[in-house]
């Protein structure tokens, strides 16, 4: 505990994760005006006290439309890398489960082959297929966390799975599903929750870089993606409208970041003894 | 984007103090070079022209497809009718250097012009003249526009320059039909290569099309009409609103036919090297409804609709506030045009009372499928939120043009969509049956017959009037607001079209003072 507190990017990284949970978790309940309201007469003001932060080209309050936006964009993490984290976890170690057979070879190989695309790219690509919205978005980018988790998951596990209390566990005679249970899956919990952390800050890139695009969450509804989308448009006119967007995407990518990097060094054992 | 000027080199020897001052100056030539660079670019390009359009057309022929993009390329460029329109929608000679009708308007003789000739040598002559129409009035003829054909009995080529039109069926507005983009004159030797390689009888003649870019066209010197001003001229393709105005700022295009970002008119207006002109177009755009499908069908469900939906504000929040506001599908351009805007005003609780009665008190859902141009994206977001208001959710769906045509226009799969109609006089669109509105009225397909067997102006007018109320009354769709035209022009480019009757750039008009 001390040395979390004591760890500065994992500090950073909490407080801004924190705070971006709290706006998101704050606009369930209250947004300084409705987030969907258009005000055209008043669009792109800039920031005053009215509108903290401005309104956009329809006249709707930024400062709302962010606050709302942080809560999409969690939702969309946290089902993205919810998705790659189960799928992923569960796909590595049943391979590492079956090491070297057939099996494991199709599975990696194919794993590999998803690999090989730039994750945005092969979540557009999949967009293709199921049709732009951001319930889509969510799978196509939990698809592509799939192999990242499942590669990782079967490294960690093959580790765990040759060393010797294992084999104790087998010969007392614990089921398969015990011992996944009781000895690999904690032991694979650490590296794979970091990697969760890391891939948090990753899948909201790609959901605003969807949005951007016009692929993932669709208006009404604000997506911080979405929102620097229509700005550029503005920029001539009202700059201030692309740089608050902006700013939360990098503020949310650089502390889920941080906080993964802070993770990994905390729960490294080889770090432990420094 | 920033256009960067050269780099100035800086002599090594000199002292950091007498850099730093040279590099300033440096900074200031390469300023000074970037403001004029264009200007001295103009200067060097007397004899060409770059006009940058929004869409790029997917074949030359516009015999064979309906999209206005081919038009505003090739109309008046490369391909001519009979009469053409000018530009304030005038009917005016072109292949045919006049013409009569006979008094009871069944039949009508063109005399062809002397010395018109398709761009591979050959003389236009009335043979042509008698291909073309043929083959776009026949039974298995792609022309997108067959009504302007329909109404021909036979056409007669009595002498080279003669062309005789009798008509089976009276039709007021059949010269106006022949000044269309669809009633071209193509020669039968050389129509098999018109969707690629065009050879028309305009001012000017195909070179190459580069797909994806541009198309290049060259003065064809021995039009009728004599020399154009400029030799060479390309048209751009530039689909990205923000891209247009980057391209017009930096140079790169000489004019921009109808820019589509209207939120940056006042930064282009700003720009000294630049005119702007606010022109209005023919295109109705209109909150289309599917009339044929439940709760659509009742008119009361399509009344609160239209008078949930403020117009003012789409105009504003989607084009900036420089479409003019419609209540029916006419253009104000147009002498019958009747003010239907007050028809149903903007009243979100009588919007909601109607739908109760309707029964549908607790709203319901539909979709809203929106093409690619801003005033259809950002005009269904506007839409959607005022429909929500009433307790309509408007799903929204962002899809590409040949998604829209696909699904929206052939298979009238949707319930709702933003549409801007870019042909003149396009009422009659409301009277075919399968139309996808799906609407079906007897009482405009009459006013609609009407305007063509009027046998005066009177008689048209009060046709015309007529259909615009009905289509009004029935609610069919929601009226919004005519597109504008906002033509962009480099300081010293005259003879752009600044509104368009229809999609076309003449360039034989263009000329660099």
């Amino acid at each position: 505990m001390r040395r979390a507190l004591s760890h500065p990017s994992f500090m950073i990284g909490l407080v801004l994760t924190g705070f971006i949970v709290t706006i998101a978790l704050l606009s369930l309940f209250w947004t300084p005006h409705d987030p969907g309201k258009m005000q055209i007469l008043q669009r792109l003001r800039p920031p005053s006290v009215q509108f903290w932060l401005g309104t956009d080209q329809f006249g709707r309050d930024i400062a709302s439309m962010l606050m709302v936006g942080a809560r999409n964009a969690l939702l969309v993490g946290i089902v993205a890398v919810g998705i790659g984290f189960v799928v992923g976890m569960m796909l590595g170690v049943f391979a590492a489960q079956h090491e070297g057979s057939l099996l494991d070879e199709i599975l990696m190989r194919l794993l590999d082959f998803t690999f090989a695309f730039p994750a945005v790219l092969s979540a557009i690509l999949i967009l293709t297929f199921l049709g732009p919205g951001v319930v889509n978005a969510v799978i196509a980018i939990g698809i592509y966390s799939v192999p990242i988790f499942a590669r990782l998951a079967r490294g960690a596990a093959l580790q765990v799975f040759s060393r010797d209390f294992i084999r104790a566990a087998r010969l007392a005679g614990c089921s398969r599903l015990s011992i996944l249970r009781r000895h690999v899956l904690p032991n694979i919990a650490g590296l794979m929750i970091v990697q969760a952390s890391l891939q948090f800050s990753l899948a909201i890139l790609a959901e605003a870089g969807l949005s951007y695009l016009g692929i993932g969450t669709q208006p009404p509804n604000p997506s911080w993606g979405r929102m620097l989308f229509d700005a550029q448009t503005y920029m001539a006119r009202a700059p201030l409208v692309a740089v608050f967007p902006g700013v939360a995407i990098a503020m949310a990518a650089l502390a889920f970041n941080l906080l993964g990097d802070g993770l990994r060094d905390l729960l490294d054992p080889r770090l432990k003894e420094r | 984007m920033m256009k960067i000027g050269p780099e100035t080199p800086v002599p090594a020897s000199s002292g950091r103090l007498r850099r730093h001052a040279r590099l300033g100056t440096a900074c200031s030539t390469i300023l000074a070079a970037f403001l004029c660079s264009n200007g001295l670019a103009t200067a060097q390009n007397r004899d060409s022209v770059t006009v940058c359009q929004t869409l790029e057309p997917t074949i030359l022929d516009p015999t064979a497809s309906a999209a206005a993009a081919i038009r505003e390329v090739t109309y008046a460029n490369i391909f001519e009718g009979l009469v053409g329109f000018d530009r304030n929608s005038k009917l005016v000679p072109r292949l045919a250097e006049s013409w009569q009708a006979s008094p009871d308007g069944m039949k009508y003789t063109f005399k062809l012009r002397a010395g018109a000739a398709f761009h591979d040598g050959t003389p236009v002559t009335s043979a042509d003249v008698k291909f073309s129409f043929d083959r776009a009035g026949a039974p298995d003829s792609k022309n997108p526009q067959k009504w302007i054909f329909e109404p021909i009995g036979a056409v007669a080529a009595p002498a080279p320059d003669t062309v005789e039109i009798t008509l089976k069926t009276y039709a007021a507005d059949f010269l106006e039909g022949l000044a269309w983009g669809d009633a071209i004159i193509l020669s039968e030797k050389s129509v098999a290569k018109a969707a690629t390689e065009p050879v028309g009888t305009g001012p000017y003649r195909f070179v190459r099309w580069n797909r994806g870019d541009r198309l290049v066209l060259e003065r064809n010197d021995a039009w009728w009409g004599g020399k154009a001003s400029i030799k060479s001229a390309t048209f751009r393709f530039i689909a990205d609103p923000q891209a247009q105005v980057s391209a017009m700022l930096s140079g790169d295009c000489d004019a921009f036919t109808n820019i589509g970002a209207p939120e940056a008119v006042d930064q282009l207006k700003k720009d000294g090297r630049l005119v702007v002109t606010i022109g209005s177009t023919e295109g109705e755009t209109i909150l289309a409804m599917n009339n044929a499908k439940a709760p659509l069908s009742d008119i009361r469900v399509r009344k609160a609709i239209a008078m949930a939906v403020d117009r003012k504000l789409v105009n504003e929040g989607a084009i900036s506030g420089f479409g003019t506001p419609i209540g029916s599908h006419f253009s104000p351009n147009h002498p019958a045009y009747i003010d239907l805007t007050g028809e149903v005003k903007f009243d979100t609780k009588a919007a909601k009372a109607l739908l109760a009665e309707a029964g549908l008190a607790n709203g319901f859902k539909v979709s809203l499928r929106l093409p690619p141009p801003a005033y259809a994206r950002r005009g269904g977001e506007i839409i959607a939120a005022m429909l929500a208001e009433i307790g309509i959710t408007a799903e929204i769906e962002p899809v590409e043009w040949p998604q829209w045509l696909e699904r929206v226009f052939r298979n009238k799969d949707f319930d709702l969509t933003v549409i801007s109609h870019v042909e003149p006089m396009d009422l009659n669109i409301y009277a075919r049956d399968g139309y996808y509105f799906g609407y079906s009225s007897p009482e405009l397909k009459a006013a609609v017959a009407a305007t063509k067997t009027a046998r005066s102006e009177a008689e048209r007018k009060a046709a015309f009037e007529a259909a615009q109320r009905q289509i009004a009354r029935d609610q069919v769709n929601a009226f919004l607001f005519m597109l504008p035209k906002i033509t962009v022009a480099k300081k010293g480019l005259t003879g752009m079209w600044p509104s368009w009757p229809m999609p076309a750039n003449p360039l034989a008009e263009l000329k660099w003072e």
